[in-house]
């Protein structure tokens, strides 16, 4: 039976990726110290998220069936600390929490929600929308979330797993809060390690040694580059099927490629917006700071920075736009001609393979064989024969 | 019904919520009685209303007793713990009821549009397919003499074809096969590829399909006739390319097919969203059988099948000629008339795609009769059955 059972059901955008990677290395070391984090593939947290929620997910859903009942077995079953992370878990309903914490029986049960401030989030999660085939304009993006009907897809979806006290709501109601943990992501420009410490104290991580390097991340994109992934979205996702968006374009160009981009200005809020998300995340962190949770890292962090120079991704000009785009039309090439050239190995095998199909046929008694099937393949009365003859040899 | 007292938000809510498991139709604006206190979450609204209107569609009335009222409880703790399927708005709140402040506003669950009441419905239906298991499919023994054909074309007369031609001992392929190429005006083959692949793995919705392949200036796969041919190496004399339907059964090698039952708009909507819910409650190879039993089920409602809008017209015709052109140059036989490929004059003028209110009416009957659940399709009697 698990003794305990650490919960991390968001935010996105937060260092997930990263900790989710070092957690799926590093299963072997963790297991050695009674903690367990049951995954068979990288994505196993997130396939159990999508069962849990009913979510499906461009295709990827017919792997998720069953995930999450899995999961929880697992996890039951297990006799010292567990680990389950991934941050649309964030989104989940009431009634589809009830049912998780069920799942896990009666191990004591502790949620972790990593959370940035909002003025960091909004731009973030833009470019995230950005790279999952949405083109809508940045300042389209903003008017939508601040509307708060909430009624649009990307409306719900962002404050699902962004508006921090609802999801502690909806996750933590039944929780003491001393068993709801916090971990703030550091303010722009910290120490690179320390929200990997925050984690690592959170989930009693602390003395391991893990390999942490980085294999896996999900990294942010510069303004031009995220405008100019946005025109191009604008001619592609209507005929480019998530199949084929998700190497080709996200992990292709948004991840191998344009994120190389370093020298580009980041992407921030206007000052009006600035002001309305501080202001936001001001009353947050009151709300919170009641509750008595447990905080890795400071409920100031949520406060977020000050305001910058605001470089808007709706009127970059071409010219910033061309060296992104050259980048763009290069790994392309690249891709296209790694990807002949295995069209052209899958020809050469082909062609192997018919070829010695075809000496294998030139033998005079395989000549005859074929003439008489091709005759009797003529009338009914000579496919009945041949029928019969392939049945009695077992080939029917 | 009895005059209930007047109960603060959330006690209202668990007695609107005790209301309706009861068979209750009353709105909730309408309602002010107390109730206990559930034990689990409150549903939201989308199930809430969902479940209203399922009561008001079974013609139910509060305080009935026996089997009826039993399993009109336990369907309605079924819509009210079912989740909304896919991305779109979270459970929301009841207006007037308790809220903590964060979270979607809350609103009043006769307003929630029909698109989001079929988010829940969906997965109604998909947990009762489910239950229910594919219907077996009717097969015989081989008819060794029976003549080899292998179908492309239409999708929905392919699949109709191929079911009848395996319970009547012919099934399909086997060694230098005929390979069949059935025909239709191009916008009814789009028609009937899309609302075929709703009863298969399902699909993006209708305008977006056709834009897909509009903005590529492509035919989808079975959509493309002489594409198809090649993909199953037909040599031009074993190549028949029908556009007559009536002088199918003679290429496919029996005397007659029975009729090919085309879908609404409605029908091909709701099993496009219960295809994606199936998705992720069965393993992939197990969602075909339980699709097909859903096709064959599913009832009738009189809306007509989705149509080709007008603004996809002219990529229509255009491709309808460069296919003719195609199966022309491949010299490949035609049975019928090469004209009959051609999109059809006239196409419809009024609605071409799904309305949600239809489908919500029609998933709304499926869930209060359970007819289409109790009749066991197929063809049975003296043929071999399996699964």
């Amino acid at each position: 039976m698990s003794k305990r059972v650490l919960l991390h059901v968001g935010c996105p955008k937060t260092g997930t990726s990263y900790l989710q990677d070092v957690l799926f290395r590093n299963q072997k070391v963790l297991r050695e110290h009674d903690i367990l984090y049951p995954a068979d593939r990288f994505d196993a947290h997130f396939l159990a998220a999508l069962d849990l929620m009913t979510l499906p997910w461009g295709g990827l859903e017919t792997e998720a069936v069953g995930a999450w009942d899995r999961l929880a077995e697992q996890v039951r079953d297990w006799h010292g600390t567990a680990i389950v992370s991934h941050e649309i878990f964030a989104r989940a309903t009431p009634t589809q929490v009830a049912r998780a914490l069920e799942s896990l029986g009666d191990a004591e049960v502790h949620l972790v929600l990593s959370v940035r401030d909002l003025v960091r989030q909004i731009p973030a999660e833009w470019q995230e929308n950005v790279k999952h085939r949405s083109h809508i304009t940045y300042a389209a993006f903003l008017e939508t979330i601040r509307d708060p009907a909430r009624d649009s897809r990307i409306g719900s979806w962002f404050w699902a797993v962004q508006e921090i006290p609802d999801i502690l709501d909806r996750w933590g109601a039944s929780l003491p809060p001393s068993q709801v943990h916090l971990v703030t992501v550091p303010p722009s420009g910290s120490d690179r390690g320390e929200l990997w410490r925050r984690f690592s104290r959170t989930f009693g991580l602390d003395g391991l040694d893990l390999d942490l390097a980085a294999e896996r991340e999900n990294p942010s994109l510069g303004v031009p580059e995220t405008s100019l992934l946005r025109t191009i979205n604008q001619r592609v996702t209507s005929i480019i099927a998530p199949p084929d968006y998700r190497p080709l374009v996200r992990e292709l160009l948004a991840h191998q490629t344009l994120s190389r981009g370093v020298a580009s200005a980041r992407l921030g809020l206007p000052p009006d917006d600035h002001a309305w998300a501080q202001a936001l995340c001001r009353d947050w962190v009151g709300a919170m700071s009641e509750r008595g949770y447990d905080v890795s890292g400071s409920l100031d962090d949520l406060l977020g920075p000050d305001l910058g120079t605001f470089a808007d991704p709706d009127t970059v000009p071409a010219d910033e736009l061309l060296p992104p785009a050259l980048d763009t039309i290069s790994a392309l090439l690249v891709e296209g001609a790694r990807l002949r050239a295995v069209e052209e190995r899958l020809h050469e095998e082909l062609r192997e393979a018919r070829e010695e199909r075809d000496r294998a046929r030139l033998t005079p008694s395989y000549r005859v064989k074929r003439r008489i099937v091709t005759s009797l393949e003529d009338s009914a009365a000579g496919r009945g024969a041949l029928d019969v003859y392939r049945r009695a040899r077992g080939r029917a | 019904m009895t005059a209930l007292p007047e109960a603060d938000g959330a006690g209202r809510a668990h007695g609107w919520v005790a209301h309706l498991r009861d068979g209750g139709t009353t709105p909730w604006l309408a309602w002010s009685g107390a109730g206990a206190p559930l034990p689990g979450p409150l549903p939201g609204a989308q199930q809430l209303e969902l479940l209203r209107r399922i009561n008001l569609a079974a013609g139910s009335s509060a305080g009935s007793r026996g089997d009826r009222h039993r399993e009109r409880t336990r369907l309605a703790d079924r819509v009210l713990a079912a989740p909304a399927a896919g991305r779109g708005k979270a459970d929301l709140a009841l207006v007037g009821a308790a809220h903590r402040g964060f979270g979607p506003a809350p609103v009043d669950p006769a307003t929630v549009s029909a698109h989001e009441l079929l988010r829940v419905a969906s997965v109604v239906l998909a947990d009762d397919l489910v239950a229910l298991g594919p219907d077996p499919v009717a097969t015989s023994w081989p008819r060794p003499w029976r003549r080899r054909v292998r179908l492309v074309g239409d999708p929905l007369v392919a699949a109709a074809t191929r079911e009848h031609l395996l319970g009547k001992g012919r099934p399909e392929g086997g060694p230098r096969p005929f390979v069949v190429a059935i025909g239709r005006p191009l916008d009814e083959l789009l028609a009937h590829t899309w609302t075929q692949r709703c009863f298969e793995t399902g699909a993006t919705p209708w305008a977006e399909w056709l834009r897909f392949w509009r903005e590529r200036d492509q035919l989808p796969a079975r959509a493309d006739l002489v594409a198809s041919v090649q993909r199953w190496g037909g040599r031009r004399p074993f190549v028949r390319v029908v556009t007559d339907l009536d002088l199918l059964p003679r290429q496919a090698g029996v005397r007659s097919l029975p009729a090919v039952r085309v879908p609404g708009a409605d029908q091909a909507e709701l099993a496009r969203r219960v295809a994606a819910v199936v998705g992720l409650r069965v393993d992939r190879k197990d969602r075909p059988g339980l699709m097909r039993t859903l096709q064959r089920r599913i009832p009738d409602s009189g809306v007509a099948p989705v149509g080709v809008p007008a603004r996809e017209h002219q990529w229509v015709e255009r491709s309808a000629a460069r296919t003719v052109r195609a199966v022309q140059r491949a010299g490949y036989a035609v049975v019928g008339d090469l004209a009959g490929l051609e999109p059809r004059a006239g196409a419809p003028s009024g609605a071409t795609g799904p309305d949600d209110r239809q489908v919500l009416d029609l998933a709304i009957r499926m869930i209060v009769d359970p007819g289409w659940r109790e009749r066991r399709g197929g063809h049975q009697g003296d043929e071999e059955v399996e699964r």
